[in-house]
């Protein structure tokens, strides 16, 4: 076999296309500029709801990076004279970057010494009943491992290890049904599990701080004791659909079987670095459960005790830190978490979810269920993070607008359903990089993501109006 | 006719109607056959595009690492392993190869290293040729769909020099045994005539296309073969016609459409067939 490797630069220059949607992007800035603004409106919150039209364009074409847009939306607010420097900077200051930060260190060290890699092999080991068993395994473990790091991570970990399962047992990409579900399945574990825990992704985080803003601390417990009936139902809802719509030929399992034992075999025993990170990790979830509420430590301060004993106890350096920190979201972060507060500061979230409710009337049930669809549209077709900060200070507009909602359910509403992106390859990191598989089409994608992102609207909406609102009174 | 034959893979879709069409043609042709797996770098791009911010520039290069591998496995164990044993069987003489970027461009590249004479593919997600190489790749495309049907249908038109379709169509059909029918389209939408350099003519009238329609059926009916002269569009009246025969090849030529909006090159019409058609097309330019 030959291979022969084109030679490639390292960056590709603007297409056509690209450049118009910077233009239109800034464009729309100008008319906002020109334009006056509405009656019942500020100023500042006219200019405001321009930089979110303005993000909405750059992070759905992504003409340039997302976080750069997350840059633009900081920058934007001083120059049009919407918010202060210093207010936009201080936003960006909040606990959850640190919180953020802490979680990256801690995945870091878990990628570095391949504990992630060996609890998936462990979860899979445990699934090797049967075909459909086993996918359902592949589900478990992607949605597992992504409460403790984020989904992305995992998507990329468990991708050449189903690969190599399905590659061992000759499954060929893009003909057969177990590929599809087995590799939909990562990319769909993943996003669910990422909803479980404040780790799983970053618009989690987000939530969290969004609401600080607003007076409202969630501990560590309180996201899993909103956010788990969603999982638990999601999962095998969304299994039972996959194996609907693509029905498994495959009968034999005995050779994924062979496979995990051999990688587990090649593994061999767990090494000393490997124990240590473990214990600090078991540590830091321990503290997150029971100190992380706001009269302890909060979040934050617990993630970076668990990064700073990984450095103490040398398990991992800050070279690691370097290679396997995304500062990106760092900054992608911190434009979304000024775009939401400048939103709520100059009323415009209240604005837009104002006229919404003109629209669309004010029934409780109708508002929840409006936000969760629109939450999951537009978290379809653009970064979920981005899908959250602008929907956020819309959902809480909501709030302050409609008695039966309050801002907790708002946000948690909001929050859950960003992270449902199902339907596109660029929807989300993880069906980007399960697609690279080979194993589905784009067309797979869709068809399975538009039924499961349909199962999961219902499924939220069952948790938000008997769980949250009835049971647990939010 | 086709003594060495291309057919190329993708990480995108695996080509089992291609493999068995090439096996058939190989055999009655005494063909070799190249299987050229080609690990697209569309989709890893776009996965680091959606994980820039999310995952670090290393994670991504790891992931991508990783992707590779696996693809590289897949040609050796999965896509090369069952050609061999698919061809082997048959005796058909089989080489594998792997190439890294966009299809068409790894195409391409492998005409330029080694002389072929057809490039068999399948089009299982949409046919993934660029419409730059079925217009100006001088060796024959077979996009295989996999159709049960032994009819070809022949396309000539005032938009192509009309040489090669006639010619490598009887002979195919001689070759396979199948029904061979021949159809003339004058283009009404872009009234030119092409001479057999490939170049256009200025604008004619439609009594002056439908005369020249006329004297190649003449043509053709020396050859004994019976052409049918229709008026409309070509992509339509092609379609059209392919149904009505129950066509299993459309052996399209090479058509020079005119340029669209501020000279720009319009959607080739062959590529338009290709994402329509039910049945399998084969271009000659």
């Amino acid at each position: 076999m030959k291979l022969e490797r084109k030679s490639k630069t390292d960056r590709k220059s603007f297409s056509g296309k690209d450049v118009f949607f910077i233009v239109l992007s800034f464009s729309v800035i100008a008319l906002f500029l020109v334009l006056p603004q509405p009656s019942g409106l500020s100023r500042g919150g006219w200019l405001m709801t321009g930089i979110l039209v303005m993000a909405i364009i750059l992070w759905i074409t992504t003409p340039i990076p997302i976080a750069v847009t997350g840059l633009l939306i900081m920058i934007m607010q001083p120059i049009l004279g919407v918010e202060a420097a210093e207010d936009v900077f201080h936003s960006f200051g909040n606990r959850a970057v640190f919180f953020l930060i802490g979680v990256f260190i801690i995945a870091g060290a878990i990628e570095k010494h391949g504990l992630h890699r060996r609890m998936a092999l462990k979860f899979l080991g445990v699934f090797e009943k049967s075909p459909r068993m086993f996918t359902l395994g592949i589900m478990i473990s992607s949605a597992s491992l992504s409460f403790i790091m984020p989904a992305h991570g995992v998507a990329a970990l468990l991708l050449p290890i189903v690969a190599s399962i399905l590659i061992a047992m000759k499954v060929i990409p893009g003909q057969s049904n177990f590929g599809r579900v087995s590799m939909l399945a990562i990319a769909y574990g993943c996003s669910i599990g990422s909803l479980g825990t404040p780790i799983g992704g970053a618009r989690n985080a987000l939530t969290i701080g969004i609401l600080a803003n607003e007076g409202i601390r969630i501990s560590f417990l309180e996201w899993m004791k909103y956010s788990m009936p969603v999982v638990v139902i999601a999962i095998p809802a969304v299994w039972l659909i996959l194996q609907i719509a693509f029905p498994i030929e495959i009968r034999d399992i005995s050779t994924a079987r062979k496979e995990i034992e051999e990688q587990v075999r090649s593994m061999g025993k767990m090494g000393r670095r490997e124990m240590t990170v473990s214990a600090i990790l078991a540590l830091t979830i321990v503290m997150w459960v029971f100190f992380s509420s706001p009269e302890y430590f909060g979040l934050a301060v617990i993630a970076l005790l668990g990064g700073a004993l990984l450095f103490f106890t040398g398990s991992i350096s800050w070279e690691d830190v370097e290679k396997r920190v995304p500062w990106g979201i760092i900054l992608l972060y911190g434009g979304a978490i000024t775009l939401g507060v400048g939103m709520n500061d100059t009323g415009a979230g209240a604005w837009i979810a104002n006229a919404m409710l003109n629209a669309a009337g004010s029934n409780v049930y109708m508002v929840i269920l409006a936000l969760i669809a629109f939450t999951i549209l537009l978290t379809n077709v653009m970064s979920n993070v981005g899908a959250v900060a602008m929907v956020l200070p819309i959902g809480l507009g909501v709030a302050s607008g409609i008695s039966g909602i309050s801002p907790l359910l708002a946000s948690m509403t909001v929050a859950l359903s960003g992270g449902l992106a199902f339907m596109l390859v660029i929807s989300t990191p993880g069906n980007a990089i399960t697609y690279t598989s080979g194993y589905f089409s784009t067309r797979d994608l869709l068809k399975a993501g538009t039924i499961a992102n349909i199962a999961c609207i219902g499924v939220v909406m069952l948790v938000a109006a008997v769980y949250w609102k009835n049971v647990l009174g939010l | 006719m086709f003594e060495n034959i291309l057919l190329p893979a993708s990480s995108e879709f695996y080509p089992g109607k291609a493999l068995e069409r090439g096996a058939s043609l190989a055999k009655i042709f005494g063909s070799r056959i190249t299987v050229l797996y080609v690990m697209e770098e569309k989709a890893l791009d776009n996965a680091d595009r959606v994980s820039d911010a999310f995952r670090s520039y290393y994670e991504r290069e790891e992931t991508k690492s990783e992707v590779k591998k696996e693809h590289l496995s897949t040609a050796d164990k999965i896509i090369f392993d069952s050609a061999k044993k698919f061809f082997e069987d048959k005796n058909i003489s089989f080489d594998g190869k792997v190439a890294e970027g966009e299809f068409s461009d790894a195409i391409r590249n492998e005409l330029d290293r080694d002389r072929y004479d057809l490039i068999l593919t399948g089009y299982e997600r949409g046919c993934l040729l660029h419409y730059r190489i079925i217009d100006n790749s001088r060796v024959p495309i077979w996009v295989e769909s996999g159709s049960g049907n032994s009819t070809i249908l022949a396309v000539c038109s005032n938009l192509a020099p009309n040489q090669k379709v006639p010619q490598m169509s009887i002979t195919l059909a001689r070759s396979l045994g199948w029904k061979l029918y021949m159809l003339y389209v004058v283009d009404t939408q872009d009234s030119v005539e092409v001479d057999e350099n490939g170049n256009r003519s200025g604008t004619k009238s439609e009594k002056e296309l439908t005369d020249a329609g006329e004297e190649f059926l003449g043509r053709m009916k020396e050859l004994g073969i019976d052409t049918r002269l229709v008026t409309g569009s070509i992509e339509r009246e092609t379609v059209k016609a392919a149904r009505e025969v129950g066509a299993g090849l459309v052996v399209v030529g090479r058509e020079q459409k005119k340029n669209g909006v501020l000279g720009l090159p319009v959607k080739s019409i062959k590529k338009k067939l290709a994402e329509k058609c039910e049945y399998s097309i084969l271009f000659i330019n």
